[in-house]
């Protein structure tokens, strides 16, 4: 035991575990690899992970499906999903099955060690994430995420269905720095074709709507040429 | 050319038809005037009934016969028409696709090319300093390559996710896109571009229009880049909007090098670059978005170019909202 965490890397691609594996484990954590979701569940049986990054596409059992099985056993140890058809599809599907994060591929293996550590700093062992609540509160706001619909104070509050998208990614990944470049990928899908001020727009619009005060923010915070980050303490919430 | 004598023969044949038509029925009405001109003269004509049944029974199938020729006649031309439509549609598209995969084929070989070399380069023989360098070309090539993958991904998905449908001031855009141009040339030292705005004010500001205020942005963006691009330092572009009754046109015009009259008609083709583009940072996915995010908008884009003077884009975008292409988020 080194008592660095236990990533279980499942990809069927091995040029791709070939490659990512040392990485990690030259990054301080201890790495073990499967090749489809069947043997990743095996796996995870034997020793259990703190964490799975999961190809999507893959012989056998896919990587959602493997997210589901886990999911619907009562096992909510993060899983972090490596997409890449039809991005954003596979997006929202990712996180409705109760991913912890997703990357697209192609993606810079440093970026991927930075998701797999927030996301375990943000889990609670045994505890279902923030992404697998239906309803995220914090202070007087309340986002039922399956409706899709938020209200501050009580009173409903309309914003655009890309505001409110991002808003949902802020909330769920609480107190991390989020680059604007790295919310545009997550979001929008796009990559080199466009400037960040897209992101910026709608991050102005979630402030306008929920009456945040730059200065002084409740809700999301301006990183200085860093990026945006959720200020706010966020906990799951009951439906109803 | 054998189609030409064909139709002269069938023009001539329905000439003499109609001439002998003509003269029967002058002939008819000369005898019907005279009979009736000459008082105490009178035409008896007795017919029995069974021919007469028989004729008029034989002039009626005739006539039916004669519609039902004339109408399969017609419904095969203009099958034959629409048949020549769909295969010149097919070539179209199988040529676009030819074009599209060559150069994608070029595209992707000279970063493949250079990974290998740089494989090579980085093996247990080499020194610290080709070591390094054989990295960094690894590094900056799977770049460009994941560029161009996640780039044409975007493309593709462009063409049916859903999109937004909200008011959009496209003024907006503009004065946004401007100065985001501006500003990426002071970060990176390079010389302010001369851009000049003009929009409108009077009788009215250009009218709102529906949709995805993000797609709209990076498509104005993209056109005004591309004229920064190719425009050498000084010159002018100039950058206009209309409201054309219905329609808000957003035009871009530069003083560049222009565009070769046979490279204007694929110049929206995904990963067409220009003959003198190639040294050009860029992908080539640049117009090839633009004119997906005004068609998902149920609008267009035109380019109009002369070599040595300049060109100019005309991205139109409806009052009304996106309409076809798939579906769109209310």
């Amino acid at each position: 035991m080194t008592g660095a965490p236990l990533v279980l890397l499942v990809d069927d691609e091995q040029a791709i575990l070939d490659g990512l594996a040392p990485f990690l484990e030259r990054s301080g954590l201890e790495v073990a690899t499967a090749t489809d979701g069947e043997a990743a569940l095996a796996a995870h049986g034997r020793t259990p992970a703190d964490i799975l990054v999961c190809d999507v596409l893959m012989p056998r059992l896919d990587g959602r499906a493997l997210v589901r099985r886990l999911r619907s056993d009562g096992d909510w140890t993060p899983v972090v999903l490596l997409t890449q058809v039809g991005e954003s599809y596979e997006r929202s599907a990712a996180l409705e099955e109760g991913a912890d994060d997703y990357l697209n591929k192609p993606f810079d293996p440093q970026e991927l060690l930075a998701r797999v550590r927030a996301v375990l700093r943000r889990a609670v062992p045994g505890q279902p994430s923030l992404t697998a609540s239906d309803v995220l509160v914090s202070g007087g706001l309340r986002v039922d995420r399956a409706a899709r619909r938020a209200t501050l104070d009580g009173r409903p509050v309309a914003l655009t269905p890309k505001a409110s998208l991002l808003l949902d990614y802020l909330m769920t990944h609480p107190g991390e720095l989020l680059t604007r470049e790295r919310l545009l990928a997550a979001l929008w899908g796009f990559e080199s074709m466009v400037t960040t001020r897209a992101v910026d727009h709608r991050v102005a619009e979630i402030r306008r709507v929920l009456d945040d005060d730059p200065a002084a923010p409740r809700f999301v915070e301006t990183v200085p040429s860093g990026g945006y980050r959720f200020c706010g303490d966020v906990r799951r919430g009951a439906r109803g | 050319m054998t189609e030409r004598p064909a139709r002269a023969a069938r023009t001539v044949t329905r000439g003499a038809a109609v001439a002998a038509a003509v003269v029967v029925l002058v002939t008819a009405a000369t005898a019907v005037l005279v009979a009736l001109a000459a008082p105490g003269d009178s035409l008896r004509v007795t017919v029995r009934l069974l021919p007469l049944v028989l004729v008029v029974g034989a002039l009626a199938v005739v006539a039916v016969l004669g519609t039902a020729v004339l109408r399969a006649r017609t419904r095969r031309r203009s099958t034959q028409r629409l048949e020549h439509a769909r295969e010149q549609a097919r070539r179209f598209e199988q040529e676009a696709r030819t074009r599209f995969l060559a150069r994608l084929d070029h595209e992707l070989k000279n970063p493949v090319t250079a990974i290998r070399a740089a494989v090579a380069g980085a093996g247990d023989d080499a020194g610290p300093e080709e070591r390094a360098r054989s990295l960094a070309t690894l590094v900056s090539q799977s770049t460009r390559l994941s560029a161009l993958v996640a780039d044409l991904r975007k493309l593709a998905e462009l063409g049916t996710q859903e999109i937004e449908d909200e008011d959009v001031d496209l003024a907006q855009v503009v004065r946004d896109a401007v100065e985001d141009v501006c500003a990426q040339a002071d970060a990176a030292g390079a010389p302010r571009p001369a851009v000049d705005v003009a929009l409108p004010t009077a009788p009215w500001p250009l009218p709102h229009v529906r949709g995805d205020v993000d797609l709209l942005y990076v498509a104005v963006y993209n056109l005004l880049a591309n004229a920064v691009k190719f425009s050498p330092p000084g010159t002018r572009i100039e950058v206009r909007g209309t409201d054309d009754d219905g329609t808000v046109l957003v035009e871009v015009a530069d003083a560049g090098p222009g565009i070769p009259q046979d490279e204007v008609g694929v110049v929206f083709d995904e990963l067409a670059r220009g003959r003198d583009a190639r040294g050009l940072p860029g992908s080539g996915i640049g117009l090839a978005l633009v004119r997906v995010v005004a068609q998902r908008h149920g609008g267009d884009v035109t380019l109009r170019s002369r070599v040595g003077q300049g060109t100019s884009v005309r991205l139109r975008v409806p009052t009304a909202g996106p309409s076809g292409g798939g579906p769109t988020v209310r």
